[in-house]
């Protein structure tokens, strides 16, 4: 990581501790409330594995941009004048994120760390965020537990959880018309939780759910589950399997003749990337949760042009997240005027955000799950797709209220 | 009933895709006693290039069929005159190692350059749709797949009984000691045989691309499945690489039917039990090169 | 490069004393060893430098198979994971001291290795090989289906570090690390000794000459399955201390890619020579280490390139080529002196 040091006895250990982070450059501004008078925001993340393409180096590139928008909109009059993004690869491995999060907080001297997708990664962070008492804001794992049974008092998800896309196209399917389903979902955590949550969402809209499957995962050949799913007729079968596997079972679900049978797919977990590498094609008339688009509206768009400038690709949700999720971080410390974690919390705690990414947002103070609105998307024949990346067609917006589960129902406790 | 013939249907094609994969595993491990851990890799790289071929070119799948294994045939001898060669004469260990770490750096290569993500594939249309066989509906992509796996199974198999090259070839799979004996120099073909296996390999990922995801990860774990397949059958046995792909994929197709859970694991399962059973797999030598 | 290469290098090296080795650089070594270890934490990040001392033991482990009885074990991740998980379940509920839970982690470990080992040493070379990673495989998808245990893909999360109440042990990763520290040392010592026993001459004998050794009268697969055994073991033991060393466990611990990792260790350290696995483990986390905030996003095309270039050029690894190199300049000085230079018997063909 930083520089490492040699100490002489216990005692000069701890000195070591303390001014580990401060490198070659010492406390040299006058910035008296912060620690080594500078900011220090860490994206850990997957920069080489399977997430890399739905996050990875172009959220850290998202998080400067939140940074120079900062800078802009208070110049003198910003409580803290050096700001650092740092960037750090966990390679989708649990045991990387959790010595590296240690390691950032304690060393690093960061602030906040953002975005840790993988559940596990993001969960292990968590506890090191409890440990260090410093500001984890996660964009992109789903996992309800970080801000359920594991939730901290320092800890926030910002963008989204399994039950926002589980809820989200369970529901508002249901209501259009899809009643009957089947679901397939790949047999652990996050396809039990996720097919949990259809099953009530699905239930409460008025449908009824004919069957689960469980598969294997990671699983190649879903050709006998599809012919299992397709035998009691269904309106929709639901897939929760995400990435490669989410491309296996569409790929062979539009040759198995089920969409001609009038049977619709709908998606628990996709990303505006699995519909550019796959092609609209595949995807067409296909249903999902979205928690943001790029293309929904002037101001998204406006930003994700700036985005296209910055990166030469159009962003995922989970960079928008990033974005918001750093400028209102940086918002709490100008309120704050300072980078200590708990009155940087205080500050973000209850409030109520409209930006970029967050519309009608809520930082809820009871578990810290970021509420905000959700949306129910149908990927675009390619015949309606106008430019790069014009994939999506929002068909209705789920407010906040709706898309996220009460907070009486979380079982955290801070 | 119906559904259980359904499923036996899905099955067999299932199958005949993995006999089809394994066959060059089987091959390269018989002559050259090297158990490809990068065969996986291999597979997908002739996804990637068919993929790649598509896009850049426009290169229909057929033609694909044709071109991609003779590009696979040509990086295998690269591979097998730069690195595979020098390793042949120790411990087969080695070379199980050294294509360990070749896998690694094949697919980060892919990565590097084409994402993570994945890339598209569109079936070609006269091979969309279904096909309705006495009331077992299978996509016509399916029936292709199977018909052509067979296809190409039975004509190696034929080169194989038919030709002299197949004779030494099987004579130096299955009676290395005969071989030599009778004064075969099988060390001539050991270069081409790796090739060869590589391009079956390729040729599979080919088959592939219109219905699986087509990214840096997908020969992973699917080279995991195929090392059961070989070891079922019996390393190094050609016929056996074949009888256990069909035995696998069935096993698969009735495992996902009635304990869907369970579908991958059995196959690991079943691989335990041969071998407890029969050390040396379905078609094995007694005690195989160890 | 020629052909040559091929007939050079012997497979493994033996690891009895061999001509020419001197007991005073043993001690030499030992305490440099000692100190290395002592000192880590000083220099390297303290959860890392336990993740290396972890990993160490865990190389030096396979190493017992792979090295000294010559099989090859890739589903060494099975061992591993299961006593991280078995360790961490007993560390968060019953709250035992954290070495208490470690000894519990390998105990688990040797008595999974009994029917795993049981039909795998009935084979040997590449099909040893295959059947420890089906095996691994198996044991892989348990922890993912019993995810009530395991915690599933999100992990056995908040694994407490209790010790006897000692504040500093339980929160500071630099005393941990001295807390944790004797148990892997104890575990390399066990592996020491464990190779330079009789026991450890007659599993080298199986892996130079199984026919031999069973006609000598050694019932071979017996010693296959103690050396197995004790292997997994050693393994639980590391596998124990990493799990309470980040307070979690994932199921990538159990995943065939670890068993991977794992051997790509021992044979960049050098087969056969225990101190071997210790400097593959060092290079190998230090690498991962310094590579997630390099910005290089590569991290397995150096990883794959480095290993495909040691098996085909330094087979005997890191260690293993120095050793060679030490003890070549040493028979020549003696055979300068006494003209009865013997053949090493370190060198043997394939």
């Amino acid at each position: 990581m930083r520089s490492k040091r040699i100490g002489a006895g216990a005692s000069a250990m701890t000195a070591v501790l303390l001014l580990g982070a401060c490198g070659g450059g010492g406390p040299g501004g006058s910035d008296g409330d912060f620690t080594e008078g500078k900011l220090v925001l860490a994206v850990l993340n997957d920069q080489s594995g399977i997430y890399k393409d739905a996050s990875g180096p172009n959220s850290v590139k998202a998080v400067r941009m939140a940074v120079a928008d900062y800078q802009k909109k208070y110049g003198d009059r910003a409580v803290v004048d050096e700001i650092e993004v740092t960037s750090t690869d966990h390679q989708n491995k649990p045991d990387i994120a959790n010595s590296k999060a240690s390691e950032l907080y304690e060393r690093g001297g960061a602030d906040v760390i953002l975005d840790v997708p993988t559940s596990s990664a993001a969960l292990a962070v968590a506890n090191q965020a409890k440990k260090h008492k410093r500001v984890f804001l996660d964009v992109s794992a789903a996992t309800t537990e970080l801000t359920g049974g594991q939730c901290n008092k320092y800890t926030f998800q910002w963008a989204y959880n399994t039950y926002m896309l589980a809820n989200g196209t369970g529901t508002t399917v249901t209501e259009n018309g899809g009643k009957n389903w089947q679901i397939i979902y790949p047999d652990y955590e996050f396809g039990q939780n996720m097919t949990r949550s259809f099953t009530e969402a699905i239930k409460k809209a008025g449908g009824t759910v004919q069957g689960t499957i469980p598969t294997p995962f990671p699983n190649d050949n879903f050709a006998t589950f599809l012919t299992k799913a397709g035998s009691t007729n269904p309106d929709v079968i639901g897939t929760m399997q995400a990435g490669g596997d989410l491309i296996n079972v569409v790929k062979q679900f539009n040759e198995s003749g089920l969409k001609e049978k009038g049977i619709d797919l709908a998606v628990g977990l996709m990303l505006i990337t699995d519909i550019h590498s796959l092609g609209v094609d595949q995807f067409a008339g296909t249903m999902f949760t979205d928690a943001w688009y790029w293309n929904m509206d002037a101001e998204s768009r406006a930003w994700a042009d700036r985005f296209r400038d910055e990166t030469g690709t159009r962003p995922t949700f989970e960079h928008a997240g990033n974005y918001s999720a750093a400028l209102q971080y940086l918002e709490a410390v100008q309120e704050a005027g300072t980078d200590d974690a708990d009155a940087v919390v205080g500050k973000l705690e209850g409030k109520k955000i409209n930006d970029v990414f967050l519309r009608n947002g809520e930082i809820r103070a009871k578990d810290h799950l970021v509420v905000h609105d959700a949306y129910l998307a149908r990927v675009k024949k390619p015949s309606e797709v106008k430019e790069d990346w014009d994939y999506e067609e929002i068909v209705t917006t789920i407010p906040a209220a709706k898309a996220f589960p009460p907070a009486e129902a979380s079982n955290c406790s801070l | 009933m119906n559904a259980v013939l359904q499923y036996a249907v899905q099955g067999l094609a299932a199958g005949s895709f993995y006999a089809l994969a394994a066959l060059g595993l089987a091959i390269i491990f018989g002559v050259l006693g090297v158990v490809n851990f990068a065969h996986g890799a291999f597979y997908m790289l002739g996804a990637v290039t068919a993929a790649v071929l598509l896009d850049t070119l426009a290169l229909p799948l057929w033609w694909s069929l044709l071109v991609v294994p003779v590009l696979m045939f040509g990086f295998g001898v690269v591979v097998e005159r730069l690195l595979v060669q020098w390793l042949l004469r120790l411990d087969p260990l080695y070379n199980f190692l050294l294509t360990f770490g070749l896998t690694l750096v094949l697919v980060e290569l892919v990565k590097q350059r084409y994402g993570v993500s994945g890339l598209p594939y569109k079936l070609p249309g006269a091979l969309s749709g279904r096909v309705d066989l006495a009331g077992v509906v299978l996509p016509r992509y399916q029936l292709f797949v199977f018909l052509f796996s067979v296809a190409i199974c039975v004509l190696v198999w034929v080169v194989m009984t038919r030709t002299r090259v197949g004779m030494i070839v099987r004579a130096s799979t299955e009676k290395p000691e005969l071989a030599r004996a009778l004064g075969i120099n099988v060390g001539r073909w050991v270069t081409p045989v790796f090739g060869f296996g590589v391009a079956l390999a390729g040729l599979a990922g080919v088959l592939a691309a219109p219905f699986r995801a087509i990214t840096a990860d997908m020969g992973n774990n699917f080279a995991i499945i195929l090392f059961a397949v070989v070891v079922i059958g019996g390393l190094g046995s050609i016929v056996g690489a074949v009888v256990a792909g069909f035995l696998v994929g069935l096993v698969e197709a009735f495992g996902q039917a009635y304990a869907p859970t369970f579908a991958q694991i059995l196959i690991f399962v079943l691989m335990a039990l041969i071998i407890l059973v029969r050390p040396a797999g379905l078609f094995g030598r007694k005690e195989a090169t160890a | 490069m020629t052909r040559s290469v091929v007939d050079e290098a012997p497979v493994t090296e033996a690891p009895a004393p061999v001509a020419g080795s001197d007991p005073r650089l043993r001690w030499v070594l030992l305490s440099a060893g000692l100190v290395a270890a002592l000192a880590l934490p000083w220099f390297v990040y303290p959860p890392v430098a336990m993740d290396i001392v972890a990993m160490a033991l865990f190389a030096i482990a396979l190493d017992i198979l792979l090295g000294y009885t010559g099989l090859l074990s890739f589903g060494h991740a099975a061992f591993w994971g299961s006593s991280a998980y078995v360790t961490g379940l007993i560390a968060t509920h019953y709250g035992v001291p954290f070495p208490l839970a470690v000894v519990g982690g390998a105990v688990f470990a040797m008595i999974l290795a009994l029917p795993v080992g049981y039909p795998s040493v009935r084979r040997s070379g590449i099909y040893f090989a295959m059947v420890t990673l089906a095996f691994a495989q198996m044991v892989y998808f348990i922890g993912y289906q019993w995810s009530d245990l395991t915690g599933g893909e999100n992990g056995l999360q908040g694994v407490p570090r209790t010790f006897f109440g000692i504040e500093l042990v339980e929160t500071e990763s630099f005393y941990f690390y001295y807390a944790a520290l004797p148990i892997l040392l104890f575990g390399m010592w066990a592996a020491w000794r464990i190779v330079h026993s009789p026991f450890g001459r007659v599993l080298v004998s199986i892996r130079d000459n199984t026919q031999r050794a069973r006609a000598l009268g050694y019932e071979v697969d017996k010693y296959k399955i103690i050396a197995f055994v004790l292997s997994a073991g050693l393994t639980g033991l590391a596998g124990g201390v990493f799990a309470i060393n980040h307070g979690f466990v994932a199921l990538t611990e159990l995943h065939w890619s670890t068993s991977g990792e794992v051997v790509l260790m021992t044979v960049l350290g050098g087969i056969g020579t225990l101190w071997g696995g210790i400097l593959g483990a060092f290079l190998a986390v230090m690498l991962a280490d310094y590579l997630a905030s390099s910005g290089f996003d590569g991290i397995d095309l150096v990883t794959g390139s480095v290993f495909v270039l040691v098996v085909l050029l330094f087979r005997r690894g890191i260690w293993g080529t120095v050793r060679h190199q030490w003890l070549a300049w040493q028979q020549r000085r003696t055979s300068s002196r006494r003209t009865s230079a013997g053949a090493d018997p370190a060198e043997r063909g394939p």
